[in-house]
């Protein structure tokens, strides 16, 4: 099996930025990691799961949908160069195997698939989580994994073009450190997945009332964070800019947890409360989407409990929920 | 789910078209249907059909002003045009009123579930509509009218705030005297003193005397959001059950094509899943009525 | 794509985050993750801080009036024509002819370059800032009392509180991450006290809500220290050890019972003693305030009895007890840090003390400085309005829909003989203007801003400027070079910096690359010195922290019959002051659309008025029409309206009363008439 020293990273991927547009976990200057390109900062694999959504490749805050000049609206070129994008966790790419799902359902959205078809997905696993802990092997959803054993990076292909990748690295490895991480990869519980799950369970029965969301209402500034960082969120809103000659209209993330989403243009609000709307951001991911499409879209990435400056992320929420009314 | 010609409506016009970029249609003629509502006939290019179905809606696209979900208010059955009931209410539909015969406006669609013909058809219909709602449902009218032999007893009840907010009132007219169709209508509030001799009071108050053949009617209800839950009740009232009755909901949608989020019901995506429910489908869903 | 550290551009928490960019185009923000403030979370308008960044409105070349209306012009002739007639005018009318007003929205180092302009190169100490509408009266009080005019404590420190007294804040409204820390303070076990007779989202929080009439703040505070003494409950070593006067404070208070207040407040004279003993019970009690203490022509007699009352009590120097006024603009701190005020230079040293004077003359390499304390914002406006002064320059600010009194604010800036608007749209007020000189946004230029707890950080170049904009700095160092005066040529704000650490204490370690992550908290008078988290340790900047008493003064206008209603104004959660950034933010905009009215579900009924109707609100100075919203948030016989939009101006209605220490306006009280249209 092929694998990485720590010192020829930077070499990898700056050989593979001659072929891809990279987009990989850098530190940035204050100590945030982020996903970058390698004049962000140093690279930073390590480190565990990145506080900004990892989907904002494929669909960033703000975009443009076209631009129309003299009222006509030319053929937008397609990027000149896959993405390469490196440093998605294993709910990272459920998350992002969910939308990718999304996207495609029913009228396919074509700007999503833009960036997004030919792109090139690399994981990260091993012992690169928080402190060294274990990130649990993706074993799938992914072109290559690499794989931290607290010494090199191994190098796991799934698909041709993560093979093809792995083939042009020279130094091989046995596979002995890569079984031991799968074995205790499926031995790693998220103690928040028996929760968002119970939680599920009790939205679906109906048994949460809704004073207990009148609460959570109460404790929302509308930040909108966590939607922000959500990997699994979609919901955008347009806008038109006029410029002379141009118009362009842009689309960009929004939120439900916004009076304004679902605001009618008669004043009509189907989610005109408080109450109604902390419901919504909750019930959406575990009663919601399982319906539709058949799985909580809660992957427990833990972005939303992070970002939020109140403490009512959808894993604290689902605790408050469990321990009253299970 | 899905009705079949809807998605073969999907390929149409839309094919190997970007997503989310309009097409051009050509204003035919624009005429005020009330003070604050106009009714713009428009053609697709090249004579090609929009290839819609009753129930149906478009995203109107005014470049600067951006996108605003219209229902289609012609029926595919006078397929040489099709037309749009619009209201004034904000920046995008302020500047479509501003628009004249031989101006174009960017469209894209059809979008949305239609009413499912096929099971209406045979049966006796209810069409109830309020307001704005008239315009939807304008579309199934005509539909009937064309298709008469397809349909059983067909009543249409209308209800508008006022004389002058009445839509389609030439419509109403000739649907009202048409041996086709047994029309009603009503308006919440007459000037004291005017001409109008009609029903005064809301929409329920011409379910009552109604007489239906429960086992053989469908109900179909298009109106403002404040007027369902009174409408239903009065239905089942009357012995129709949730099988028997279709809504069409109206929700503040910004793509059109069940990505953006903005007219979701709980699972249910309006602008896909609708904007046409059977009632059982969504009554127990919260936020829907 | 490129990510560029900044600070948020809104209020003054100071939250930092990252401007994305991909190709010059700002395509969103991440917060910062290691920020001590923000530690990764934004509010909603930080969220959307780039937003507006690359709106189409944005202004891209100079304008000038030609026959009566602004049309394109180079630089050079703006520039030109600029220096031109200011000078004109100071040679016709005298060097006070003319007023800079500099800006809470710009860095510090712009702040302190206007300064240098206004004093170093035009002689004049006309120069003031929208400070003067909303902190003013904090400066002065907490100057008098403890010595400086700023939080005396961290943000951080919040944590800390065993009670938060929050007086006149919307905290999660309007400085939302300092509100979560509250909010979270609470959940662990803090006590909270807020008095405001609006309902806000703290109130829901609060063990007590005191919902006392507006102005009355005076009346409430009084009566609250009236308590904690006759009970005992007063700190006496803090007092003998750390204060004075309080002999003459003490006797003062006598009169103030809470049975006294309680007719003037509204409130139940007993909620007035729980307040009382809550408070004084704490072991570390922390004083929350921000406009509604502030905005009043008693302002400074409202800070006195905030300051007072942490005095009374020793709640002062340690990190869960202090004064924290929460000053509003991003950089409004930094703005009177640098002497953008009209009595003093850089870090409140006084103009009229000729030691100062020399110092600054020297360093600016003049003959001479102003020695005699210029106007005050509020001043200017009615020294142009009687046509006592001819010329204005404003950098980035739009008084005409800020100020109070609307009609008389027009009436102010076109009787100018010359109006200069410098700033990143066509503001209300710019439309006015003579010449209008378009300038870089916070994202497209470096600097400095301080934050409400002192912190200086910095703000970095995202993008370049749309068209022929320039940064403020860049601006103001040509208006310079062209009225004659070569001392301004930098090579960037980072040695702008150096020149100010050189002349102001407070500043003096503070430099670009000490700054490189999170900033510094002034005091940091030394190249080695960490910063200053915490005020007032062991004894306060002034020395003994000093009592001042205070009495109760009613507001200028009370409802009658006339006017029933007593008006107060302030802002949303989603806009930002008169709305020229977040009214281009679609988001932002699209919560909130245009004006509104707050009343009392009772009122309404009164009124004849329903949710949505729009009503004709009209006070003695003027009339607007606005959107109806029948809410509890507000007491019966009190109306809310936001004053961000210009359609529905809420300062049409306001009182242009003074605070006669301060001249801070009385924004938070007048009178109103409503009737409904339709």
């Amino acid at each position: 099996m092929k694998f990485l020293s720590a010192e020829r990273i930077a070499d990898f991927f700056a050989a593979l930025a001659t072929s891809f547009e990279l987009r990989l976990p850098v530190m940035l200057p204050d100590g945030t990691r982020s996903i970058g390109t390698l004049e962000d900062g140093p690279i930073a694999l390590q480190g565990g799961a990145l506080d900004s959504k990892p989907t904002a490749v494929f669909f960033p805050q703000q975009e443009v949908v076209f631009t129309a000049r003299d009222g006509e609206v030319p053929d937008t070129p397609l990027p000149a160069r896959p993405l390469l994008v490196v440093g998605l966790t294993r709910c990272d790419l459920d998350c992002l195997r969910f939308i990718d799902r999304f996207f495609a359902g029913g009228w396919r959205d074509d700007l999503y698939f833009r960036q997004r078809e030919n792109a090139v997905i690399v994981a990260v696993s091993g012992y690169c989580g928080a402190g060294g802990s274990l990130l649990p092997l993706a074993a799938g959803n992914c072109d290559l994994e690499l794989v931290w054993d607290g010494s090199c990076w191994l190098v796991v292909p799934y698909s041709e073009s993560g093979g093809s990748i792995a083939d042009s690295i020279a130094d091989s490895t046995g596979s002995g450190a890569l079984q031991r991480i799968r074995t205790e990869s499926l031995f790693h519980i998220d103690e928040g997945d028996a929760i968002i799950r119970r939680a599920s369970e009790l939205l679906r029965a109906n048994r949460v009332p809704d004073s207990f969301w009148e609460e959570i209402g109460d404790r929302c500034i509308a930040c909108t964070g966590c939607n922000l960082v959500c990997p699994t969120c979609t919901c955008f809103g347009v806008q038109d800019w006029r410029y002379r000659n141009v118009v362009e209209r842009s689309r960009m993330w929004d939120s439900c947890q916004l009076a304004g989403f679902m605001r009618e243009a008669s004043g009509h609000n189907p989610m005109g409360s408080e109450a109604l709307r902390s419901r919504r951001r909750i019930h959406h991911k575990l009663a919601a989407d399982p319906e539709r499409w058949g799985e909580i879209s809660c992957y427990l990435c833990g972005r939303c409990d992070a970002v939020c400056p109140t403490g009512i992320g959808i894993v604290a929420v689902s605790q408050e929920l469990v321990a009253r009314f299970e | 789910m899905h009705d079949v010609l809807n998605s073969a409506a999907m390929g149409k016009l839309s094919a190997g078209r970007p997503l989310y970029v309009p097409f051009e249609c050509i204003i035919v003629s624009v005429s005020d249907l009330t003070p604050n509502e106009k009714l713009f006939r428009l053609q697709v290019p090249e004579g090609k059909a929009l290839g819609h179905l009753p129930g149906q809606f478009v995203q109107v696209s005014l470049l600067g002003w951006g996108e605003a979900p219209i229902s289609i208010a012609s029926s595919p059955t006078r397929s040489d045009y099709f037309e749009l009931g619009v209201r004034r209410a904000g920046s995008l539909t302020g500047a479509l009123h501003q628009r004249v015969a031989g101006d174009t406006i960017g469209i894209r669609g059809p979008y949305g579930r239609s009413f499912e013909l096929d099971r209406l058809r045979g049966r006796d219909l209810l069409l109830i509509s309020g307001g704005c709602g008239l315009a939807p449902m304008r579309s199934l009218i005509q539909y009937c009218e064309d298709r008469r032999a397809e349909f059983g007893r067909v009543t249409i009840l209308y209800g508008a705030k006022s004389i002058e907010d009445t839509l389609f009132k030439q419509d109403l007219n000739a649907w009202e005297t048409s041996a086709h169709f047994a029309c009603s209508r009503t308006v919440d509030r007459a000037q004291a003193g005017g001409c109008y001799g009609g029903n005064v009071g809301q929409i329920t108050s011409l379910i009552p005397p109604l007489t239906i053949d429960c086992a053989q009617t469908v109900a179909v209800i298009v109106g403002p959001p404040v007027m369902y839950r009174f409408v239903i009740a009065e239905l089942k009232k009357k012995g129709l059950t949730s099988v028997q009755i279709v809504v069409s909901l109206e929700r503040q949608m910004r793509c059109g094509v069940g990505k953006c989020g903005h007219c979701s019901i709980e699972h249910l995506s309006c602008c896909q899943d609708g904007p046409v429910f059977w009632l059982h489908e969504i009554e127990h869903l919260r936020g829907a009525l | 794509m490129k990510k560029t550290l900044t600070v948020c551009p809104y209020c003054g928490t100071g939250c930092a985050l990252y401007l994305v960019s991909d190709g010059g185009r700002l395509i969103g923000v991440e917060p910062s993750v290691t920020h001590p403030v923000s530690r990764g979370g934004l509010c909603v308008k930080g969220w959307n801080a780039f937003a507006f960044v690359q709106h189409p409105d944005r202004l891209t070349t100079p304008l000038i009036r030609r026959n009566g209306e602004l049309m394109p012009a180079s630089w050079n002739e703006a520039l030109g024509l600029v220096v031109e007639r200011l000078q004109s005018i100071q040679q016709r009318y005298g060097h006070d002819s003319v007023m800079f007003c500099s800006s809470a929205k710009a860095t510090n180092e712009e702040n302190y370059l206007l300064m240098k302009l206004a004093r170093g190169v035009f002689f004049t100490n006309n120069i003031d800032h929208c400070a003067r509408l909303c902190h003013s009266s904090t400066v002065f009080g907490l100057a008098e009392t403890l010595g400086s005019g700023a939080m005396t404590n961290s943000i951080a420190c919040f944590d800390q509180a065993d009670l938060i007294f929050v007086i006149g804040s919307n905290t999660t409204e309007q400085h939302p991450l300092i509100g979560t820390r509250i909010l979270n303070a609470v959940r662990s076990g803090t006590k909270l006290i807020v008095a405001d007779n609006r309902r806000i989202r703290l109130a829901r929080h609060a063990d007590l809500h005191l919902r006392h009439k507006n102005g009355s703040d005076v009346a409430l505070l009084n009566a609250m220290m009236h308590v904690i003494i006759t009970e005992g409950r007063m700190n006496r070593p803090f007092i003998e050890n750390r204060t004075e006067n309080y002999a003459a404070f003490a006797e003062n208070l006598r009169e103030w019972t809470p049975e006294r207040a309680a007719a003037i407040t509204g409130l139940e004279a007993g909620e007035i003693v729980v307040a009382a003993r809550l408070f004084a019970e704490a072991k570390n009690a922390m004083i929350v305030f921000s406009m509604g203490i502030t905005q009043h022509s008693h302002g400074v007699d409202n800070v006195r009895c905030c300051a007072a009352l942490a005095l009374l009590t020793g709640n002062l120097g340690r990190p869960g007890a202090g004064v924290n006024p929460l000053r509003g603009q991003n950089n409004v701190q930094g703005g009177c840090d640098m002497g953008a005020l009209p009595d003093v230079f850089s870090c409140y040293q006084p103009v009229a003390d000729p030691g100062m004077r020399q110092k600054f003359a020297r360093a600016w390499g003049v003959a001479d400085l102003p020695g005699s304390p210029g106007l005050a914002l509020t001043h200017a406006m009615d020294a142009a309005a009687a046509g006592e002064l001819q010329g204005m320059f404003i950098m980035g600010e739009n008084p005409l829909l800020s100020d109070p009194d609307q009609a008389h604010a027009r009436q102010a800036l076109q009787n100018l003989e010359l109006l200069v608007v410098q700033d990143i749209f066509l503001t209300e007020t710019a439309v006015l203007a003579d010449v209008v000189l378009p300038a870089a946004c916070y994202a497209e230029k470096e600097g400095t801003f301080t934050n409400t707890e002192r912190r200086v950080q910095r703000l970095r170049k995202a993008l370049e400027p749309p068209g022929e904009a320039l940064a403020d700095w860049e601006i103001i160092c040509a208006l310079a070079e062209r009225a004659g005066y070569g001392g301004m040529r930098y090579s960037g704000p980072a040695q702008v910096m150096e020149e100010i650490a050189a002349l102001t204490s407070s500043y003096g370690g503070i430099s670009f690359e000490r700054l490189d992550q999170h900033g510094l908290q002034w005091p940091c008078p030394d190249a080695k010195h960490p910063g200053t988290p915490v005020l007032h340790v062991d004894h306060c900047t002034r020395g003994p922290g000093r009592f001042s008493p205070a009495d109760y003064r009613p507001p200028h206008e009370t409802a009658d019959d006339d006017y029933p209603f007593v008006l107060t104004t302030g802002r949303t959660y989603f806009h930002w002051h008169t709305g020229t950034m977040t009214r281009r933010s679609h988001l932002l905009d699209r919560e909130e659309r245009s004006a509104f009215i707050e009343i009392n579900p009772e009122d309404a009924g009164r009124l004849g008025v329903r949710e949505n109707d729009i009503v004709l609100v009209a006070s003695r100075r003027g009339e607007i029409r606005v959107a109806v919203r029948v809410t509890g948030m507000v007491i019966p016989g009190v109306v809310f309206i936001p004053f961000h939009f210009a359609e529905g101006a809420a300062n049409a209605l306001t009182n242009n009363v003074l605070d006669p220490e301060s001249s801070i306006p009385e924004f938070k009280v007048c009178a109103v008439r409503i009737r409904r249209i339709v």
